[in-house]
């Protein structure tokens, strides 16, 4: 018997004309994640399988562990001998490596010229358990262990416990969206929720030296590249925003600040977005979380682009957003203590149902058009992969 | 000059002496510090760790640096001694290994360790029974290393790792990497605590590392910073230790074809020394072809170094860390004192020529001639 990881594909399923663009993506971004290891993938209609040195199996599952569109992953055995003899024997030797006190077998047969039939399968394989492991009990209910016998055309599978898989579609399946990635705890998993309806990612952050530190934008980096683990690479646009920053600073009234800022913030995102080819803008907005994230704020923000803007966290508590924030792993980095130009010259008194005519009005005591056009032929473009990339080091290291 | 002493510290390699270079001239920032030059210096430090890190599929958290492998021994014997006394005292390593993991246990026992030493058999394997029964509940770390530096002899890490594991799930598990690195394929995920040293693989010396699975805790040996890495406080060491990560980067190309040539002087070499009666050769089926150990029985193993230095070619009796005395692990593994008293190892390396081997053969046979007529 040699073992071998079994994948179930989910929700994609569903898929009818275009499901084979779906699986196709899968494969790649499955063999993209695995590909310094020694695997052998292979594909069938309902399932695919990848075959690998054992010591690498807990390795090669945990990556699995991080790719959307995998339904199920499963650590089973392939044998090639069908004689029902070996799957008794098989079936003891694995079932004997576990601990449990109820069993159930179930076998499923693609192969429809095997001698013996599905239910003839299960009560041979499941007394021959009984009479070789003492103290069992058959519950076809709710065994602890449901042990699986599949009768393919070429070989023979077991599998028992099966892990949950992320879910959700591949990424790169359902177009491009720009992620508005700060340095806190929301806007990495709003992409996270995003990359997992398959949405391909790209980010902006706005960068605003000397207030906001280098390590502030190594912090939106290294966050750029926990979603890289999942999204493949991350396209990182980094906006200077010092100028616009400072001349709202000193030009309008300061409750106004934020409002000012997040506008100018959504305009230049549209048109990266745009020069990108990104369908929507994706950011961790949350109602009521702040003074800009009501919902009058958010439409007054919001009005000034014609893009749609996904927040997938509008309607969750910071207790969730930071469950998930650490299920992800990005809840530690998130966390690392550095100004970014969002938490810098924080008013008093934000307003809380900002105006919009006063926003066009108090916009006018400024060059905005000129600064946003500066700021976006400015912009820095940084790829940041989930292993980082070394490539500025190549000679060094 | 003819250089056969590849196990007790390699050249540096060419490209990774730039890096020194560069490094040094380039980075002069304190990765600690918060401006950019501290930044610039410390996305290099990441960097490099990471490389390091996906080479051997674990994560940068678990690396941490050392001046090298005698550091990273001490770090996780002595760390995870302590750190785990309230579990039990008991302490198992084999007897193949460096000098400096019997100092250590020395001086764990001083602090009321109890030290047991597993069995080998003939060929250098670890007893897998004896293993067995010597792990008890209150075992809590075993040091058993990935090639031994004398023999070569190679140990199955992952079978060793299922046995302790299946008798005390608790037990760590402590390797000496130190002579399987760059030299055969290694896995970090077989152990849970795995030391390196630079200097072997074409690095620089004072540069090493210790892998610490991150479910594993050490009490720290060297106190005096809060700065994350609390294990290893003081300003990081950035040439060397970007260095480092070239090295094993360079170390890690080529492992099988590397492994084959010298494998061919090995050979070549064993079927030479066989033509004498009083020459024994010290090698088992798990040696690697790296490191070749003889015992010339009619020769003291000091005298012959030095004659065969005056022509050049450099050898030595035992790993470097015990000269002057016996090999032990020719001594676990064949059980005879003369035969331990006098080895020679030889060491190779990728950059070992064939022709090299010729003259090392030819100074050899006189050599061997001079002395062994004296008797």
């Amino acid at each position: 018997m040699q073992k071998l990881i079994i994948i179930k594909y989910g929700e994609l399923t569903t898929k009818k004309d275009n499901i084979g663009f779906f699986l196709q993506t899968l494969k790649q971004n499955i063999a993209a994640i695995l590909s310094n290891l020694p695997v052998e993938i292979k594909q069938d209609a309902g399932r695919m399988f990848i075959y690998t040195d054992e010591g690498y199996l807990e390795l090669v599952k945990e990556k699995l562990a991080k790719v959307f569109g995998i339904h199920e992953i499963i650590e089973g055995y392939v044998d090639n001998d069908f004689t029902i003899e070996q799957i008794k024997a098989n079936a003891l030797a694995l079932m004997q490596a576990r601990s449990f006190q109820t069993f159930k077998i179930e076998t499923k047969r693609s192969n429809k010229n095997y001698p013996l039939e599905s239910m003839a399968i299960n009560r041979a394989v499941g007394s021959f358990i009984l009479k070789n492991i003492p103290n069992l009990k058959v519950d076809v209910h709710h065994p602890d262990l449901l042990f699986n016998i599949e009768i393919r055309h070429h070989e023979v599978l077991y599998y028992g416990e099966k892990i949950a898989g992320l879910g959700g579609y591949p990424v790169g399946t359902l177009g491009k969206g720009l992620l508005m990635l700060s340095g806190g705890i929301d806007s990495p998993v709003a992409g996270f929720m995003a990359i997992k309806r398959g949405i391909k990612l790209e980010a902006i952050y706005f960068e605003s030296s000397p207030h906001t530190s280098e390590q502030a934008k190594n912090k939106v980096k290294s966050l750029a590249r926990i979603l890289a683990l999942y999204n493949a690479t991350v396209k990182l646009h980094v906006i200077n925003f010092t100028t616009i920053q400072e001349t709202i600073l000193k030009n309008i009234p300061h409750e106004y600040l934020i409002t000012i800022m997040r506008r100018m913030m959504y305009r230049i995102s549209e048109a990266i977005a745009q020069k990108n080819k990104c369908q929507i803008i994706v950011n961790g907005e949350s109602i009521g979380q702040v003074a800009s994230q009501t919902l009058t704020s958010m439409s007054c923000i919001n009005e000034v682009v014609k893009i749609p803007v996904i927040r997938p966290l509008a309607c969750f508590d910071k207790l969730e957003i930071i469950t998930l924030a650490k299920k992800i792993g990005s809840y530690e980095t998130s966390i690392l203590p550095f100004e970014d130009c969002c938490t810098i010259f924080v008013p008093t008194h934000p307003v809380i149902n900002p105006q919009s005519k006063k926003c066009i009005e108090y916009e006018k005591l400024i060059p905005y058009a000129d600064l946003i056009n500066e700021a976006i032929t400015t912009e820095e473009v940084i790829y940041l992969d989930s292993e980082k990339d070394n490539l500025e080091y190549r000679d060094i290291l | 000059m003819i250089y056969l002493d590849y196990s007790a510290t390699t050249p540096v390699s060419y490209d990774v002496l730039d890096t020194i270079t560069k490094v040094t001239k380039e980075y002069i920032g304190n990765a600690n510090s918060i401006h950019s030059l501290g930044v610039k210096s410390k996305n290099l430090l990441d960097s490099a760790t990471e490389q390091i890190a996906h080479i051997f599929n674990v994560s940068p958290g678990e690396l941490i640096y050392t001046s090298g492998a005698t550091e990273s021994n001490n770090m996780a014997l002595i760390g995870a001694a302590l750190a785990n006394r309230k579990k039990g005292n008991h302490i198992i390593v084999s007897k193949l290994e460096h000098p400096s993991i019997y100092h250590i246990c020395d001086y764990l026992q001083s602090l009321g360790f109890e030290i047991s030493y597993v069995k080998n058999d003939r060929e250098g394997l670890i007893d897998f029974d004896d293993l067995k029964r010597l792990v008890k509940e209150n075992t809590i770390l075993v040091s058993i290393c990935a090639v031994n530096s004398e023999v070569g002899v190679r140990q199955p890490l992952k079978m060793i790792r299922q046995i302790i594991k299946k008798e005390n799930f608790g037990t760590i598990f402590h390797s000496d990497m130190t002579q399987a690195i760059g030299k055969i394929p290694v896995n970090l995920h077989d152990v849970d605590l795995a030391s390196m040293s630079g200097h072997k693989i074409y690095g620089p010396k004072g540069i090493g590392l210790l892998y610490k699975n991150s479910n594993v805790n050490l009490v720290p040996i060297i106190h005096g910073s809060t700065k994350e890495n609390n294990l290893r406080p003081g300003t990081p060491p950035l040439p060397l230790i970007a260095s480092f990560s070239k090295a094993i980067r360079l170390a890690n190309n080529d492992l099988e074809k590397r492994e084959h040539f010298i494998n061919l002087l090995n050979e070549k070499i064993v079927k030479h020394m066989q033509k004498y009666p009083h020459i024994l050769i010290n090698k088992t089926k798990y040696s690697i072809p790296h490191i070749l150990n003889i015992s010339l029985m009619d020769v003291m193993s000091e005298t012959f170094i030095h004659a065969m230095e005056k022509k050049e070619v450099y050898l030595s009796t035992n790993t470097a860390c015990a000269s002057g005395e016996l090999s032990t692990s020719v001594m676990a593994i064949y059980n005879d004192l003369a035969r331990a008293k006098h080895t020679i190892r030889i060491s190779l390396s990728h950059l070992s020529t064939t022709d090299e081997i010729n003259k090392f053969l030819t100074y050899f046979d006189e050599e061997y001639a001079k002395l062994a007529n004296l008797k």
